[in-house]
Parts: structure tokens; sequence; C-alpha cells
């Protein structure tokens, strides 16, 4: 490959999960009291492109889909080392389910032109479809890898060496280029940002936004009106009923042992159950 | 024995400008006696001792392979105590540190520490909504400077730690006895920045300083009390530090109050007590006084020394950012420290510091000494029966 790797990464900025309550008369999530966060498999992802750009060169950009206020969020990507941030930006996009927003990244992935490689975390901490990153791919007609754990790059190769966690192993994928990866969230350790530069990024400089006109795509494949998923109820699940206690004391190698009888003896119990106990 | 390797080294002048300026050109100063090597408590445990003098050595030449020694520091100054030319070797190693961030060479999980103190305002990865769950039924007020002369600042371990709460309702019940009107900022509480220094991330800490000592001008705080030493020795590093305001460990307040009979003590049955230094009061703030005066004026105790004591305390193995990085149980300080407190026969072993406490109880539990009680000093004084001092026949 002559030209360097330009590595796009989604980035979704969500509400801290344990700060999250549910509105009992609406039955709807209650965000207001959340702080934001960028969604923690993202931040892997962002790492991958990261160590990719370390060992390769190229460019890493952003890109998230949401209101202007994820800006400072943005932010932390671009402090971490990221070259450039793209915001979606439209009450059109409002309400979308995973079909229409991977519509509206591929359009604006497809807009960029240039882009190698697009890195996803494997789903987000508040919706858990897992169904964006190969929605891009397929909008997008290229490959894609998903669950990765680790992402090697060729130099001088148009494709990559995925290594992904399946059922009882690892496959490794040989994936040509351009293609959508997810990855799984801790593969790897996110760098801590350079807070130098955190401090005095760019705004105007370093995010593009784009509305919906900017893509052009039709409205009616956009937000709410270009997504079929409705939320037809919301049931509370049933509490598990009373956590069992049991203090253990002892020096810290008796109480290793007695945990690690305690918790062989709940393994052989499941296997009974009919699961297979571990050998 | 294999035979030695001969090898030219091309020393890189970028890099020695670097380690130079990492480390303030006190690099420089090492002359390689080697007596920081022989002090270093590393020399006491099971795992590779840090040669103190080579990491010096390799940093001075900009000879890679230093970073995995100098992550192992605790920063408890054994060596600083006896450099005959007073290298700030704590120091040094922290900025080394910051050089190991440039390099990508960070033990695992460190990144996280930093992490959760951008996400969550703590180094414990904890909902900033939970900060003041400790407190929860004292009733303590927000500061106010127009209603309180002190202002407790709890720190994130004394927060959310379950052990580390206990030594923080300990503190307040001992400001109560002593009638000090005091507030905290609850949920506010920034952290100290702490952790991002004693990791070596010098930039992030300047700024959590910055913003923190704006934070206090704006609630207009002059006397800050803390629980923990490494608060304390962290805000001695903050901009304005002595100007706007003024900083105590809660024991130096303790103490004078003992000292000007604001308080007196019930007593205790006669009980052996034996007192660990923590290093950063000890070494780092000279500060081996206060808690023995405190302990003196307790009737019925008596203080039973450990042979390394004072400036010359054994580390718990709890500083320099070691609080967040795994140690072996064979490499664990503390757990000597245990053994050395049980052979003085004492029931006690006291300390002032939530990070020893932790290791302390640890290491007595490795070591099996399970008629050694570990405990803040705070909870000694109220275990003691602190109360406001009877009123003496000169002030009737």
């Amino acid at each position: 490959m002559t030209r360097e790797l330009h590595t796009l990464v989604c980035l979704k900025v969500v509400p801290k999960s344990e700060e999250v309550g549910v509105d009992r008369e609406t039955n709807t999530l209650d965000r207001a009291n959340a702080r934001s966060e960028i969604n923690p498999p993202d931040m892997n992802a962002l790492e991958t492109a990261l160590a990719l750009k370390d060992r390769f060169g190229g460019r890493v950009s952003l890109m998230s889909m949401g209101p202007p206020f994820v800006i400072p969020t943005l932010r932390v990507g671009l402090a971490m080392g990221a070259d450039h941030a793209y915001l979606l930006s439209d009450r059109a996009f409002g309400g979308a389910d995973t079909l229409a927003t991977s519509l509206t990244l591929a359009r604006a992935i497809e807009k960029l032109g240039d882009v190698d490689l697009v890195l996803c975390g494997e789903e987000s901490s508040d919706g858990a479809t897992a169904q964006v990153p190969p929605g891009i791919a397929t909008w997008m007609d290229i490959p894609q890898a998903t669950y990765a754990m680790d992402v090697d790059f060729e130099p001088g190769q148009r494709h990559l060496v995925v290594t992904r966690e399946v059922r009882d192993g690892e496959e490794v994928l040989d994936v040509p280029l351009p293609a959508v990866v997810s990855v799984k969230v801790s593969c790897n350790e996110p760098r801590f940002m350079d807070t130098g530069r955190f401090a005095l990024l760019d705004n105007e400089e370093l995010v593009t936004t784009w509305t919906a006109d900017d893509l052009g795509v039709d409205r009616e494949h956009l937000g709410l009106a270009g997504s079929p998923t409705s939320v037809a109820g919301l049931k509370e699940a049933a509490q598990a009923s009373g956590r069992r206690r049991e203090l253990v004391s002892g020096t810290p190698e008796e109480e290793g042992k007695i945990l690690y009888e305690r918790i062989i003896e709940f393994l052989r119990g499941a296997g009974t159950r009919g699961q297979e106990a571990p050998g | 024995m294999t035979a030695p390797t001969r090898e030219v080294l091309l020393l890189d002048d970028d890099r020695w400008d670097r380690v130079l300026l990492a480390t303030k050109g006190e690099a420089a100063a090492c002359y390689q006696c080697g007596t920081c090597t022989a002090t270093c408590p590393w020399g006491l445990v099971a795992g590779p001792s840090i040669g103190v003098r080579s990491v010096m050595r390799r940093a001075q030449l900009g000879i890679d392979g230093w970073a995995e020694a100098v992550w192992r520091c605790t920063t408890c100054g054994a060596c600083e105590e006896h450099c005959p030319h007073e290298v700030p070797i704590s120091d040094v190693m922290l900025g080394l540190r910051s050089l190991a961030w440039e390099e990508r060479s960070v033990p695992h999980g460190l990144s996280g520490v930093l992490w959760d103190m951008h996400w969550d305002g703590n180094p414990w990865g904890r909902p900033p909504s939970a900060r003041s769950a400790w407190a929860n039924g004292l009733d303590i007020p927000r500061f106010d400077a127009t209603k309180h002369s002190v202002l407790l600042y709890v720190g994130c371990t004394a927060s959310y730690d379950r052990r580390g709460q206990k030594i923080a309702r300990a503190v307040v019940s001992v400001l109560r006895a002593a009638g000090i009107s005091f507030g905290t900022l609850g949920d506010e509480e920034p952290c100290c920045g702490d952790p991002a220094r004693s990791l070596g991330n010098e930039e992030y800490f300047k700024r959590i300083a910055q913003a923190n000592s704006h934070k206090l001008a704006a609630e207009r705080a002059t006397d800050v009390v803390t629980v923990s030493p490494h608060c304390y020795d962290t805000f001695t590093h903050y901009p304005g530090i002595g100007e706007a305001f003024r900083v105590r460990h809660y024991s130096q307040l303790l103490r004078d109050l003992v000292a000007e009979r604001k308080v007196s003590f019930a007593g205790l049955e006669p009980t052996k007590v034996t007192f660990h230094d923590p290093c950063y009061l000890a070494r780092h703030h000279d500060e081996t006084e206060a808690p023995r005066t405190i302990m003196a004026a307790i009737p019925g105790v008596s203080i039973e020394e450990m042979e390394r004591s004072r400036e010359e305390t054994l580390c718990c193995g709890g500083g320099g950012g070691r609080m967040w990085m795994e140690t072996l149980p064979e490499d664990r300080f503390a757990t000597s420290r245990a053994r050395e407190a049980a052979g003085t026969g004492a029931s006690y072993l006291v300390t002032t510091c939530p990070h020893c406490i932790s290791c302390l109880e640890d290491g007595a539990s490795v070591a099996g000494a399970r008629n050694l009680k570990v405990m803040d000093l705070a909870e000694l004084a109220v275990l003691a029966g602190i109360g406001a001092a009877a009123p003496t026949e000169a002030s009737r």
C-alpha cells in the first residue's frame, strides 16, 4: 500500500450506565442526571487505531452522531491522539435505530472518500445491540470482522489480520481493505490522554459538523422516520430474591481455599442443572 | 558464570536532555555511592531489589530498560534520608515516570486509574454522587467560610474505601470533641491529584492543582485539614500554598489541641501500642512528634517503639502509586512490618494513613499476627474517650 492508512473510529457518547434510571410513569430511560462518557468499547477501538498509527503512521479520524453537547467528550479522543473529529448533528438524525444510524454513518464515511479502515466498539453500553458495525459494512458493501481481540496490519499489503473471539477459541481472518472491524471491550488498555493537548485543542479547527443536508440522504431514511424499530413495551426484571452472604475468615491462604471450594461446589451444582462442569 | 559482554554505548544527547528536564536536573547530582540501594526496602523482600544507583546511572546515560524498577519505587524516601548528595530521589523517580509515560512503558492498569480520575473524579472509579456516603447519619455541614474555620478535606480513599470511611468518621468525632467548627465539600470535593502526581503524570497533576486552587479560593477556604498524609503532601505542591491557604494533617491539628489542653482523654486500661510512621509525614514532612505527643496524653497508653521508627520508618508499600499496582504477597513490606510490630508485644499497631492501614491490615493477616489490631490514631483517640478538656483550676 503506497498511501498511508486512514482509520476512522466511530465513537458514541453515552450516559454512564450506572447513572441512568427508569421513569416509572413513562417507562422510558431517564438520562437527565447521568454524566456522559465515551462508550467504553469505543475507547478500545480508538486505542487499536492509535496503536496502528504508532506503528505504521497514517491518520485517525473520529466520527460520532449526536447533539453538539458531545463535542467536549469528543475532545478526549482528539487528546488521545486522533487527528480530526466529524460530528453528525441534525434534528433529522434524532430517534434513529440501528438501521438509520448505520446508514447515516456509512454515508458520512463515504463522503470522506479515503477511509481504509472503520473501527467500532463491539456494542454500545446504552443500546447493546452490536448491530451498527455490521450495518455500516452492509451499507458500504465492504468486508467486516466483529468481536476482534487484535488487529494487525502488514505494511505494503491492502489487508488486515484480525484475531476474532469465537466460542471456545479464536479465529484469525485475513480481511481485505477497506473494511469495518468491531473490537471487544477490554481487548487493550486505552492510553490516557495528553491533558496538555486536551486543554489547548481548537474545536473550530479539529471538529467538523455535518448536517443531514451535507450527507445528501433522503430524510425518510434518517432518524425516527427511517427507523422501523419501536419499543413495544418495557417490563421490570424480577429482582433476585435475597442476596446470600457468608463471611469467611482466616489467613489469605485459608480464605482462598474456602472460596475455591465454594466456587467448585457451585460449578458442580451448575453441572447438574444441565451445563457441563469444567474438567 | 557467563563471560561479560562488551557493547559500545552511544550516548543519546537528546535523551540525556529529556532526562535532565524531567528530573529538573536532579539526576545529574548522583555520584554513585550506592547508599540508596543499600537502604531501599525492596532489599528486605523476596523480589528483585531496586538498584536505585543503577536506575540513576541508566537515567544519566540514557540507557533503556530502567522503567520496570522505576514503577516499583514507593517513593518512601528511605534512600533520601541517607543520600550524601541530598538527591531528591523520589522526585527523580516521578520525573523518570513521566518519561515512561511518553514512551508508553507503563504497567497495565495505570492508564485506567487516570481515566477514572478524569471521568469520575477519583482513582477508584466510583460515582461522584456517592462521595459523601461515608458521612451518612453524621449530619456534616457543607463548608461555609463565614461559619467554619476548617475545611475538612476527606480525600478519595477515606471517602470510598470501606475501611477508610471508618477513619474519616473517627476524624469527625475528634474534631467535634474539640469543638472545631468545620465543614466538607460533600460530593463536590475534588480529588487532590495525588494519584496523577505519584504515577508521574506531572502535566495532569498541574492542571488538577490549578483547578483545585481556584476552587479553594472560591470557597474562601484558608485552613485545610486532611485525613490522609498523601493528600496533605499533595496540597503542599499546590500554587498558593502557604499564602492563600495552609494545610495540615489532622494529627498536627490534634497535637496542637492536646498541647493547648483543649481536649483530654478518659484513657484506656493499661495498653501497649506501637506506632508506624507514614513516610509522607515522617520523611517527606519531618513530622514524627505530633502522633507521639497525642498518644502520650492518653492515660493508660504506653508506646513501644519499633526499631525502625520515626524517620527510619519502614514503608507500608502503598506510596508512590503502589496502591494501584499489584504487589506479590512475598514482596509486601507490610508483612515484615506487622511482624516487627507484633514483636514489640503491643496490642495496637497505630498509624495515621488510610493507605498504611490497608497495607498493614493485610500484612498482619499474612503474618498471622492475630492479636495485633491495626488502627488509625483518630480511632485510638475515639476509643480512649476524647472529649473537650475539663476546665482547669486556672481557667475557672
